[in-house]
């Protein structure tokens, strides 16, 4: 029997619901992988920083090479379609060159301040696209603001154990808490 | 107007293939996230993914992960094929013209 035009109609909400429903799910799947990659990339980096400073910048530049390759492959193996190294590539090349630019401005700057800029520059962005499309990421976007900022005005004495945990491990879990959705 | 398939127009089924239309071809969902997404009991989940698969509509595999068992369901290209004729069937009702026609038979 042909539906009503109600009926219809209802059909093709539930399936508008369930397919916002499953991309959100598929969203976080494949966000919590790369939050969990960063989280680890902070949390090294920033312990690395503090146990060996003379070499943080080589450091860095070593782990953020091997975070971009696992991510790319993590990002090819979420399904993300076609393009997605490039545009991967692009969106780190993006974030590397404000964090040039705003040293370039600002300079000179101490190793605490360097430290500041990408991690607020990321909480700024998780809550822009939490408020545009999934809220959970303006709540990763603020504690991870809260945090880091909190550790630089209040915890200076004890600031790269703390960035280690309130940048890498904010991260990672906020990665476990988007599995969990 | 044709009417729309008998075996997706039915509540927990339309959201099963709902879901797994979203996925890209190949691309498989774990039965434990499909329940999520669909919001069912296993019981319910496993009876309409039976339906569903005994229609060709998808395409259900079980392995292991380690120890765990793990069920994972993919889309069938039939299924998908069925889906976007369902998807057509139901914007053909709510057409103008179908309404037109529709009042037409009232008068």
């Amino acid at each position: 029997m042909l539906p009503t035009a109600e009926e219809a109609a209802q059909a093709l909400r539930d399936i508008d619901l369930i397919s916002h429903r499953a991309a959100g799910f598929q969203d976080y799947r494949a966000e919590s992988g790369q939050l969990i990659l960063w989280g680890l990339f902070y949390l090294v980096g920033f312990t690395l920083t503090f146990c060996f400073p003379a070499q943080a910048l080589a450091l860095w530049g070593v782990l953020l090479v091997g975070a971009v390759a696992i991510g790319i492959r993590l990002a090819m193996n979420s399904g993300a379609g076609g393009g997605i190294a490039l545009r991967y590539l692009g969106l780190i090349t993006t974030m590397v060159a404000f964090v040039v630019a705003v040293h370039v401005v600002f300079w000179p700057v101490s190793g605490e301040q360097s430290a500041m800029i990408a991690p607020v520059f990321v909480s700024a962005l998780y809550i822009l696209r939490g408020i545009q499309l999934r809220p959970r990421y303006t709540v990763i976007g603020l504690v991870l603001g809260t945090l880091c900022l909190g550790g630089y005005l209040f915890l200076l004495p004890v600031f790269w154990p703390w960035m280690a945990m309130a940048c890498g491990g904010t991260l990672i879990l906020a990665g476990l808490w988007l599995r969990s959705h | 107007m044709q009417t729309p398939d008998e075996i997706i127009h039915q509540p927990v089924r339309l959201k099963i293939m709902a879901a797994l239309n979203t996925l890209q071809s190949g691309q498989w969902l774990e039965f434990v996230a499909l329940r999520a997404i669909v919001q069912a009991t296993d019981g319910n989940l496993g009876a309409h993914l039976g339906t569903l698969e005994s229609a060709g509509y998808v395409v259900v595999k079980k392995d292991f992960v380690g120890r765990k068992p793990r069920t994972r369901i993919c889309l069938s290209r039939l299924g998908r094929e069925a889906f976007s004729r369902y998807v057509s069937t139901l914007q053909a009702i709510l057409a103008p013209g179908s309404l037109g026609a529709e009042d037409a038979d009232d008068g």
